[in-house]
């Protein structure tokens, strides 16, 4: 090995990481939020009675969920300004890349979650004279939740590790500012390795925090 | 404004395209087998109950499970070479990357797969005199297989997606060449749109699949015939 290890260089620029880990965040909570956003409308159109909705939805799904969300994120950031004629920071193509494709899972799980429900409930709720928006609030969505709960947290913790893809398109993340930094020092070992376990520490108690999330919920449920 | 699509204009770079296609292939391939591979070994250490096996395989899953992909690329390549002072051409770092991971995974369905048989089926073999290894070969993996056959068609669509993101680290795979292509002669939304197509069409296939053993496996009761 040709050169020491020497880690002092990567924490006196901790502010420079940490500012990475904030754009992380950001861009994390706001595609969580849209992304069940979307999945909600997703679910919604796939389930509809009409196939004019019902079948083109399901096409859209497929394909946001069946291409890699790189190239999406390219079509969003590179190609669609020049289409609508204007200007997307990648922030935003970030954003909208996530939340569609993130969508496109969220919106699966959720008619996952409703459709396992058996269709016996239905019907009883409708013989107590229950309409389709109460059964659907009080009898369907209280036990699908319970369904839904893992796979949505599985698809969540696969959002935030994918937001390192928007170092791709140079947004400051954490990933960005440490190749930033990792070039700017020429320390690629200390910089990206400490980075790395960073990530695996928070990535690590993050899953853990879910498991306990479920965890607590199926105790309640029970 | 109305913006007047080239696809035409685009496609005379067929080539250019297929030459990405070809290194998406063979990357995929690569990590295909060390996913099966891999998976084998670190997915029977894991099930093994001697902690000499179990714990450095636990290990190793939790690590690759818990940082993102592209992390790992980005460390293998930039990190790696000079931490071992070797070069390290980029499609053997995004190997090493995505490989990795996808063997993590892969380990776990294996694990699953096993786990998910009988106690009983192990006890009675063990009661007919059979050692370990012939009652994995001959009873255990005969059954478990068909049931890691969905989760595996899912691992691999996943390994086709992550392909895409050794365009970061410059490897001519498929994006990287409409990369280029769109900085050339600056057609973003033709080439992308055909990019997003041609990954489509490469792995849809593997979802019908994965659709299709699933359906089988549900309707069999979870006996797969």
């Amino acid at each position: 090995m040709g050169q020491s290890w020497d880690f002092r260089l990567v924490f006196s620029n901790f502010d420079f990481l940490v500012e990475g880990f904030i754009g992380t965040l950001k861009i994390s909570s706001v595609s969580l939020v849209f992304g069940i956003m979307a999945g909600f409308v997703f679910a919604a159109l796939r389930m509809s009675k009409y196939k004019v909705i019902a079948i083109p939805t399901s096409g859209i799904i497929e394909f946001l969920r069946m291409t890699p969300l790189l190239v999406q994120l390219f079509w969003v950031y590179f190609a669609l300004p020049v289409v609508l004629g204007i200007k997307l920071d990648a922030f935003t193509a970030g954003a909208i890349t996530f939340s569609l494709q993130n969508g496109a899972f969220f919106g699966e799980v959720f008619r996952g979650g409703i459709q396992s429900i058996d269709i016996s409930q239905w019907e009883g709720g409708r013989a107590i004279g229950m309409r389709r928006s109460q059964l659907m609030r009080r009898v369907i969505l209280p036990q699908a939740i319970r369904r839904m709960l893992p796979p949505l947290l599985e698809r969540s913790f696969e959002l935030i590790k994918g937001t390192t893809q928007m170092a791709v398109v140079a947004y400051g993340d954490l990933l960005y500012n440490s190749m930033i930094l990792s070039a700017r020092l020429y320390r690629p070992v200390e910089v990206l390795t400490t980075v790395a376990a960073f990530y695996l520490v928070f990535l690590t108690a993050l899953s853990f925090i879910m498991r306990y999330i479920e965890h607590r919920f199926d105790a309640r449920q029970a | 404004m109305e913006y007047q699509w080239q696809f035409g204009e685009v496609l005379v770079y067929w080539p250019h395209f297929l030459r990405g296609i070809l290194v998406t292939l063979e990357l995929a391939a690569c990590l295909l087998s060390m996913a099966i591979v891999g998976g084998v070994i670190v997915g029977s250490a894991r099930h093994s109950r001697k902690r000499i096996y179990n714990w450095p395989a636990s290990a190793f899953i939790e690590m690759f499970r818990n940082t993102p992909v592209l992390v790992q690329i980005i460390w293998f390549y930039y990190a790696f070479p000079v931490l071992i002072d070797v070069q390290m051409p980029g499609f053997v770092a995004a190997a090493l990357g995505i490989g990795l991971n996808s063997v993590a995974y892969s380990a776990e369905i294996f694990r699953a797969g096993i786990q998910s048989i009988e106690l009983g089926q192990w006890e009675a073999a063990r009661a007919i005199g059979m050692q370990y290894m012939a009652i994995m070969r001959r009873i255990i993996l005969p059954q478990a297989i068909k049931r890691m056959i969905p989760a595996f068609a899912n691992r691999m669509i996943e390994i086709f997606k992550a392909t895409s993101l050794a365009s970061a680290i410059a490897v001519g795979e498929l994006l990287f060449r409409g990369e280029e292509l769109a900085n050339t002669i600056y057609r973003p939304m033709e080439v992308y749109t055909i990019v997003a197509i041609v990954f489509f069409v490469l792995i849809y296939p593997l979802a019908l699949l994965s659709y299709w053993l699933e359906w089988k496996l549900n309707s069999n009761n979870g006996r797969p015939a």
